[in-house]
């Protein structure tokens, strides 16, 4: 397996903060690789490492095995799609996308074709007259996307693509990438704040935190077998479980995290028992919040189950798998 | 947007009174430019005739003058142009200690009066030893014509998407092609109508030009020199003619080019 992208002890500060720090990474050619964290925690950094816009204070950046500190990012081959989309406002759709070919003198026709070859793939045929001020976000994100794929790039960036997008297109839009990215077969790396996005698209997930990464995986991994409190709260607000209360709910005398979907409410039979304090209808389900000894318990109860009432007293159970102990806190 | 609600007859009134109080005088200026009387404006002008067009053309102390204003007004746009934009391109896209105080000074120039700075730009030429020249008139000009051009490529920097440039370079661009294909025409309207304002600013500037001048006249103070003396009157507003047109129409150009968008185009003076 070839690494597409290689960080060696990389660093990016900004003064005094460290946006990016001692950072070790190795995304595999063809995979789709979410980078995933809340604002400040240096994923954007890292994106704009690569794409040459920032340099590192320290370290080495490989792309494709080759050292890539003194390439411009005009010279490299890798693509952004940008959170703004960053269009050319005075230009069309078609000059827009065909621009990285025209950068480089290809002659008007064959860049034209290609062009219209791409808006084909983004399905915006006949679009190309219009300018980008015309278009829907939605549509603006796959002129993007197609700008960004004409140069033939070995690694296309993204940057949050999909953050100014309504609910629905959004989904829409995460089914198109993933399926874009496995006709293209190139490797694809994702910012995004949004956990269910990149559990959703990724093959590999990265939860960054304070310039470090928290834990590497795939999004199963990652959402099942936390290895910090941290991703266990970011990725899908889980139960953290103090190590007392680990303890005596029969597992090590370690922090463990408890999903709220893995918790029963049960009359017989119960580990807990404890009182309703909160109600909060999700939509596709409850989240119950329940007081135990020691701390809160959250549980998510599907459409068909019973909802207890608030403040009633109810019992709690899980599997002992459904625990699972974290390696820090 | 059009409203049904019709205004109150007499705010209508006064908004009619108002206008014509700046534009008559005006539309006088042009009269007199036909007057068959020499010496005095008298009401009304006891005849008309176009005979002061010809007498102007054949003045020898005009051409002088005009050729050296528009030489100072085509100078100072050029320098404005340069200079203000690099200046709005640095603010715009970086930010370092003093940024905001940098840009304050910068627009100074247009909200201190001119005779201070025609009083301090004297003081400095004479201070260094600087002869008056047509150089010293532009640098004069320079500090607010740049004001006009940098107020311009600012408020349009700040309407373009800051990744755009980016973008160009992500794409494989180099800086003079994105110098070319992506900034040059989103920043062309708005360096254009900078540039005719500035323009039209210097090509009728008094104040900081009589400090600055020493003995050459531009056509400005070439008109108020000339109204002073009781000769041939109706020529002074056949050249005002002219300086109305010169400086009106690239001001209503400007004022089109920059129609519909948010920037700010004038601004004082």
């Amino acid at each position: 397996m070839t690494a597409a992208v290689e960080f060696l002890n990389v660093s990016r500060h900004f003064g005094s903060i460290r946006a990016v720090d001692r950072l070790d990474l190795m995304i595999a050619e063809g995979t789709f690789f979410a980078m995933l964290g809340p604002s400040g925690s240096g994923k954007t950094t890292c994106l704009r490492l690569i794409s040459g816009f920032e340099q590192p204070t320290g370290g080495v950046i490989r792309i494709f095995g080759q050292d890539c500190s003194a390439v411009p990012p005009n010279r490299r081959n890798v693509n952004t799609v940008f959170q703004d989309y960053a269009l050319f406002p005075h230009m069309n759709v078609r000059d827009n996308v065909a621009y990285g070919l025209m950068v480089r003198g290809v002659d008007k026709r064959t860049r034209l074709a290609r062009a219209d070859e791409l808006l084909g793939l983004v399905k915006l045929d006949d679009y190309g007259k219009r300018k980008p001020g015309e278009l829907s976000g939605g549509q603006r994100q796959r002129v993007a996307l197609a700008r960004a794929l004409i140069n033939e790039p070995r690694v296309l960036l993204l940057d949050e693509p999909l953050g100014a997008l309504d609910l629905k297109l959004r989904e829409a839009m995460q089914d198109e990438l993933k399926a874009l990215q496995q006709r293209l077969g190139i490797t694809f790396v994702f910012v995004t704040h949004d956990q269910s996005e990149a559990l959703s698209m990724a093959d590999q997930v990265a939860v960054f935190s304070d310039g470090k990464i928290a834990q590497i995986g795939t999004p199963a991994e990652i959402y099942d077998k936390p290895r910090t409190r941290f991703v266990a709260d970011f990725v899908g607000s889980s139960n953290v479980l103090s190590s007392d209360m680990a303890a005596h709910f029969g597992g090590p005398a370690r922090p463990a995290s408890l999903r709220p979907e893995s918790v029963r409410i049960v009359d017989d039979g119960a580990r807990v028992h404890g009182h309703v304090t909160t109600l909060r209808y999700l939509g596709s389900g409850t989240r119950v919040v329940v007081t135990v000894p020691g701390g809160e318990i959250s549980v998510f109860l599907g459409k068909e189950a019973l909802l207890p009432e608030k403040g009633s007293a109810v019992g709690l159970t899980w599997d002992s798998q459904a625990m699972h102990v974290m390696e820090q806190d | 947007m059009r409203s049904d609600n019709r205004p109150p007859l007499f705010l209508t009134i006064s908004a009619i009174g108002g206008l014509l109080f700046l534009h008559l005088p005006i539309l006088l200026i042009f009269l007199y430019a036909f007057t068959t009387d020499e010496r005095t404006y008298q009401f009304p002008p006891p005849g008309l005739t176009t005979q002061w067009f010809a007498v102007a053309w054949h003045r020898a102390d005009i051409w002088p003058a005009l050729y050296l204003s528009l030489r100072v007004a085509a100078l100072s746009t050029i320098m404005a142009l340069i200079l203000g934009t690099l200046c709005a391109a640095a603010m715009a896209r970086t930010r370092f200690f003093g940024r905001d105080q940098i840009s304050l000074l910068i627009i100074l120039p247009i909200a201190l009066p001119g005779i201070i700075t025609g009083m301090s730009l004297r003081s400095a030429f004479s201070i260094m030893d600087i002869p008056f020249s047509t150089w010293t008139i532009l640098m004069g000009h320079a500090t607010f014509c740049i004001v006009i051009v940098f107020n311009n490529a600012v408020a349009r920097f700040r309407r373009l998407s800051g990744s755009i440039v980016e973008a160009s370079l992500d794409l494989g661009a180099n800086s003079f092609q994105t110098f070319r294909y992506v900034l040059l025409p989103n920043l062309g309207s708005a360096l254009l109508a900078g540039g005719m304002l500035a323009f039209a600013l210097s090509f009728d500037e008094v104040i900081v030009t009589t400090f600055t001048a020493g003995q050459q006249s531009t056509l400005p103070i070439w008109m108020l020199n000339e109204l002073v003396r009781p000769r041939q009157r109706p020529v002074t507003n056949v050249v005002a003619i002219v300086v109305f047109l010169t400086t009106f129409v690239p001001i209503l150009i400007a004022y089109y080019l920059t129609r519909g968008g948010s920037e700010t185009a004038g601004g004082g003076k």
